[in-house]
């Protein structure tokens, strides 16, 4: 299965997207989110930067205020979904120029869909740019 | 493009965006979300919402659920919007009913016949979107309804609609693998698609399908081998590029799937090779995604039918990642130590100190690989080190789940390795105090019965030893508060069986000791049950030793405490304890001998013991026996079981019984068999019977006769076992786990090593000096490098404490041989940079062993102007040369970091 979920959530940790690739209650992502935030908060910069947590193992990245965090299973490679998190962020750079935290927030739904394009029944399935926001450019024409 | 976007946003949606933002607490952000709520309620419910305004709503509902709070109310307006027109609106209607729905929600049912007119569409925008939905809301039932649809699409003209019609299909793979089974070539057929983004995607469901099952998909390996080949001669698109890094995810996923095809297989993994090696010495090693990839080869290679080439250069970028600063890189090397040890287990050797500098890390993460990798080459030789590092680190973490994990592991070990019996009962007696109520019950009576069993061997003396020493080190736990459950069965059970055996111990002291645990763990039914059980032995053997019993005041409270319990289980065992309190010494040395607790309870099924008396009943003209398969001729109450007799007595039936026959001959009356037709009661019923069978004869056989009921007398004797078959043993103590109403009260430990300091462990490590590093370091990969891992049980038994004797001396010597070479190789790491003449100096203290493989890998040595004496040293000469990539690597990370993304305050 690979990446279980992807979450984007600032230094107080409020959620600012969440996207799970398995079913998972209302209460259950609470605490999940809750847990993990706090776990990854604590840890420093030379610290790695990925963290085990039950059954997942999360690699995290910070930006600024805003931390990406993705849930792996154990068969992932650590380091390259961390790459992925900053091909995700160089995709969203390119979209919205220089992305912070609140143009994730007023186009929640465009940061979705390029997750889309990126990852379906948690696989990594487009790296390519062009091929990722090709699809919400002519959206954004068409409307 | 500023943050603020007019997008149509309306001033509502701004002012909820920011104010969300703004929050800085929980409480804050749960009240915006909640006066949200009402105001969407209110919103959603009127009509003639305009529908650019509805698409707003839903992204407003997301937040809400996104926030933590339910938006279930607003769910059927997501549905609705799927329906839209337009192509924005629809694909925000999709987005919101992924994200709000499971795949068994009943709203889904409303969407499929939407999806299907969405396949069908001429915009291969909307097709893209209805494929997305399908891929996150279709579940088993509904495949059919979609699955040729999906199918003609893998067809499509555009290349994005045929990478996700074949994620679709892996989708219904992983729901329903016997949906598609029939469609597999398909995947086959994208993989050669012209569009590498389809190809790509092919890969994932490829990677399934070959992880079930290689062989169907050997004939892939040439194919996987030339994509990756023409990927990594930039062949794809430079869109695909990262980094400088020609498609690096795609180089990644097709070393996964190699890996897997080559996994015990030569003529595969020799296809590879090549291709490995070329990767390999591609990849730029100064950024992380190239990292990522060296990574993944060694993964790959250490999967694959090894590779002598291919292993030293996995073992190069090894010591590379080891050395790095940066811990995520060090992390990797870790990992990938541990996967190449399997092949090469020399290889750890050379990183030891490097290790072990992983292990003290504060970045626990780190420290936890770090662990995982010491579990892999533990032998026997430094399983007492590890163990012992293990129980430390367990002692002081929290997570829950770690903590079980690694206790397991520390089982694990210690049973496949244990050096001697003394050393093992100890371990456990360490993870059950921090642990206990994490392991399986089934290592408590494994506890049990080594120390039961002891050694196997004629030798008592050693036997007893054990014992006295698990018996005072238990005596000394029993009174710690907080206990874990398990732990204190075992306590209580050995404190039973050998607590006063070596006479150091008197039975009161013993019998107090347990009350006070009984007392102290009152809500713990399984606990008393071990203790009170615990109680009865001790007495009978006092008994049985011709002292004079006087019960301490507190037992005599307890036992009558639990006379009256509600657990029936305990009410038993005080009743027997009373019971077996009041007979005389020659008869309780019969029910509880001692020490004869491995001693196989034989079972006399034909109650021979009886015969004498049912002889003399005979004489005085009882019935005799007649067993049940004669009986069905001689008597009309068992007519029925003719019909039927196939069926066992003992089997429960489902049909009514019959009608007894009024016309029932009275002449036959045949007490013992009537009574086995109505209650058919295993044996020992009978014993307790038999004391008066010429009276309730007549009785039993009218009553059955004339109405058939259920034969309530003597059934409180059913639950007594009969006295004989109490004698101790550990199985019988198995069946204590079973008893109803036990609760469990989580008592782990909480960090207390000074408890556990004090009580049994004067082995415990100092806090570490370097010096004390390198003897770690000698201890843990110095040893005798026998990795064979002996089955569990036979193998702790084989083992003499006179081995164990000579087994330590051995390790000791290993340890200060390698303390002899160590020094030389001690500088602490800010000393690396000296390098030259740190070979030199030490040249004279050549190891042999260090020689000897040397040579083996001389071509990696001969890289090295001077040729190193042992391998440390060589990485100390190496480092100097790896000081700037580094550096280029870090800056080029914090680059990384400051152009991605400006603070939110600018917004």
């Amino acid at each position: 299965m690979g990446i279980r979920f992807i979450l984007m959530v600032n230094k107080q940790g409020q959620t600012r997207l969440a996207q799970y690739y398995e079913y998972l209650t209302l209460e259950e992502r609470r605490a999940l989110e809750g847990e993990i935030v706090r776990k990854c908060l604590a840890r420093t910069e030379q610290q790695c930067s990925f963290v085990e947590h039950r059954n997942y193992k999360i690699v995290y990245r910070r930006y600024a205020s805003l931390f990406f965090l993705v849930g792996v299973d154990n068969e992932e490679n650590e380091l390259a979904i961390l790459e992925f998190i900053h091909l995700l962020v160089e995709t969203m750079d390119r979209h919205f120029g220089n992305v912070c935290e609140l143009d994730i927030m007023f186009h929640l739904e465009k940061a979705h869909f390029m997750l889309e394009e990126m990852v379906m029944n948690g696989c990594i399935v487009e790296t390519s740019k062009a091929n990722i926001l090709s699809p919400i450019q002519l959206m954004d024409k068409a409307s | 493009m500023s943050s603020q976007g007019g997008f149509g946003h309306s001033k509502e949606f701004l002012d909820l965006v920011k104010s969300i933002g703004e929050t800085r607490s929980k409480a804050e952000e749960d009240r915006i979300v909640l006066r949200e709520i009402d105001t969407l309620k209110s919103r959603l419910s009127s009509p003639n919402t305009p529908k650019y305004k509805l698409k707003e709503y839903l992204i407003r509902l997301i937040y809400v659920e996104m926030l933590g709070h339910d938006a279930s109310f607003g769910y059927i307006h997501a549905v609705k919007m799927t329906h839209d027109e337009s192509l924005l609106l629809k694909r925000t209607g999709y987005l919101a009913v992924t994200l709000f729905l499971n795949e068994d929600h009943d709203l889904i049912i409303l969407i499929v016949n939407t999806i299907q007119k969405d396949l069908r569409s001429d915009n291969y925008l909307v097709v893209c979107a209805a494929l997305n939905a399908v891929c996150r809301l279709i579940n088993e039932e509904t495949i059919p309804a979609v699955l040729p649809q999906v199918v003609e699409l893998l067809g499509h003209q555009k290349e994005a609609v045929r990478k996700k019609a074949v994620m679709a299909l892996h989708r219904f793979y992983q729901r329903a693998p016997g949906s598609v089974s029939h469609l597999i070539s398909n995947f086959r057929k994208r993989l050669c698609d012209n569009d590498p983004g389809v190809m790509a995607a092919t890969l994932c469901p490829l990677f399934d399908l070959i992880t079930i099952d290689v062989n169907s998909f050997k004939d892939l390996v040439v194919s996987f081998v030339n994509i990756l080949k023409q990927v990594a001669e930039r062949r794809l698109p430079k869109s695909y590029d990262y980094h400088q890094m020609p498609a690096p995810f795609i180089q990644i996923k097709l070393m996964k799937i190699l890996s897997l095809l080559g996994n015990g297989n030569k003529k595969s993994s020799e296809q590879m090779y090549t291709i490995l090696g070329d990767t390999m010495r591609k990849c730029d090693s100064a950024s992380n995604i190239g990292n990522a990839v060296l990574y993944e080869c060694i993964c790959c290679i250490s999967s694959i039918h090894p590779n002598p080439k291919l292993l030293e250069s996995a073992a190069d970028t090894i010591s590379k990642f080891l050395k790095s600063d940066n811990h995520n890189l060090k992390y990797l090397g870790i990992d990938a130590l541990g996967r190449v040890i399997r092949i090469s287990p020399d290889i750890a050797e050379q990183h030891q100190l490097a290790v072990i500098d992983c292990l003290e890390d504060p970045d626990d993460t780190l420290k936890r690989k770090t662990f995982d990798l010491l579990y892999k080459m533990t032998k026997s030789s430094n399983v007492e080190v590890v163990v012992d590092r293990m129980i430390d680190n367990m002692i002081s973490i929290n997570d829950r789940h770690y903590k079980t994990e690694i206790a397991s592991r520390c089982v694990e070990l210690a049973e496949q390795f244990a050096p001697s019996n003394q050393w093992f009962i100890q371990t456990m007696n360490k993870v059950f105090e921090h642990a206990g109520d994490l392991v399986n019950t089934k290592v408590a009576h494994n506890l049990m019965r080594l120390i039961a069993e002891g050694f196997g061997e004629d030798d008592d003396t050693v036997d007893s030893q054990l014992r006295s020493s698990a018996v005072e080190s238990y005596l000394r736990i029993i009174g710690e508060p907080k206990l874990p459950s398990t732990f204190l069965q075992v306590i209580c059970w050995v404190l039973g069986e050998y607590g006063t055996a070596d006479g150091k111990y008197s039975a009161s002291y013993i019998t107090g000791k347990l009350c006070d645990a009984a007392e102290a763990h009152s809500t713990d039914d399984t606990v008393k049950a071990y203790a009170v059980t615990s109680l009865m032995k001790i007495y009978s053997f006092e008994m049985a030793a011709g002292r004079k019993v006087d019960m301490l005041p507190e037992c005599q409270s307890l036992v009558e405490e639990l006379l009256a319990s509600h657990s029936t289980d305990l009410q038993q065992r005080a009743y027997e304890l009373q019971a077996i309190i009041g007979l005389d010494a020659r008869a309780v040395e019969n029910i509880m001998p001692m020490d004869a607790n491995c001693e196989d309870i034989e079972i006399d099924k034909k109650l021979s013991f009886l015969d004498a008396y049912a002889q003399d009943s005979l004489e005085k003209g009882a019935q005799p026996y007649i067993p049940e398969d004669e009986r069905s001729g001689l008597s009309n109450i068992s007519n029925f079981r003719t019909q039927d007799h196939e069926s066992s007595t003992h089997a429960l039936r489902f049909e009514a019984y019959e009608l007894p026959k009024p016309s029932v001959p009275p002449k036959v009356p045949s007490v013992v068999s009537s009574s086995a037709e109505l209650v058919p009661v295993p044996e020992p019923y009978y014993v307790a019977e038999v004391h008066q069978p010429a009276k309730s004869s007549p009785t039993v056989s009218s009553s059955g006769s004339s109405e058939l009921k259920l034969r309530l007398d003597g059934v409180q004797k059913k639950w007594g076992r009969p006295f004989s078959s109490t004698t101790p043993s550990t199985s019988s103590s198995d069946t204590f786990e079973s008893n109803n109403g036990t609760t469990r009260h989580e008592s782990v430990s909480s960090t207390k090593s000074k408890v556990h300091d004090v009580s049994y462990d004067s082995r415990k490590q100092q806090p570490e000096v370097s010096s004390e590093k390198q003897k770690l370091a000698a201890s843990l990969f110095g040893g005798a490098s026998k990795s064979d891992r002996k089955l569990s049980h036979s193998g702790q038994k084989v083992l003499k404490t006179n081995n164990h004797g000579a087994h330590k001396d051995n390790l000791a010597k290993a340890a200060s041989s390698s303390d002899i070479i160590k020094p030389r190789s001690q500088p602490p790491p800010d000393l690396l940079d000296l390098g030259e003449p740190t070979v030199t100096t030490s040249a004279p203290f050549v190891d042999p062993f260090k020689q000897l493989e040397d040579m083996s890998s001389s071509d990696r040595s001969a890289t090295v102007a001077n040729p190193p004496p042992n391998a440390t040293i060589a990485h100390l000469t190496k480092q100097p040369s790896k000081g700037p990539n580094i550096e280029e690597f870090l800056e080029k990370d914090a680059l990384v970091r400051q152009v991605g993304v400006t603070p939110s305050g600018t917004g």
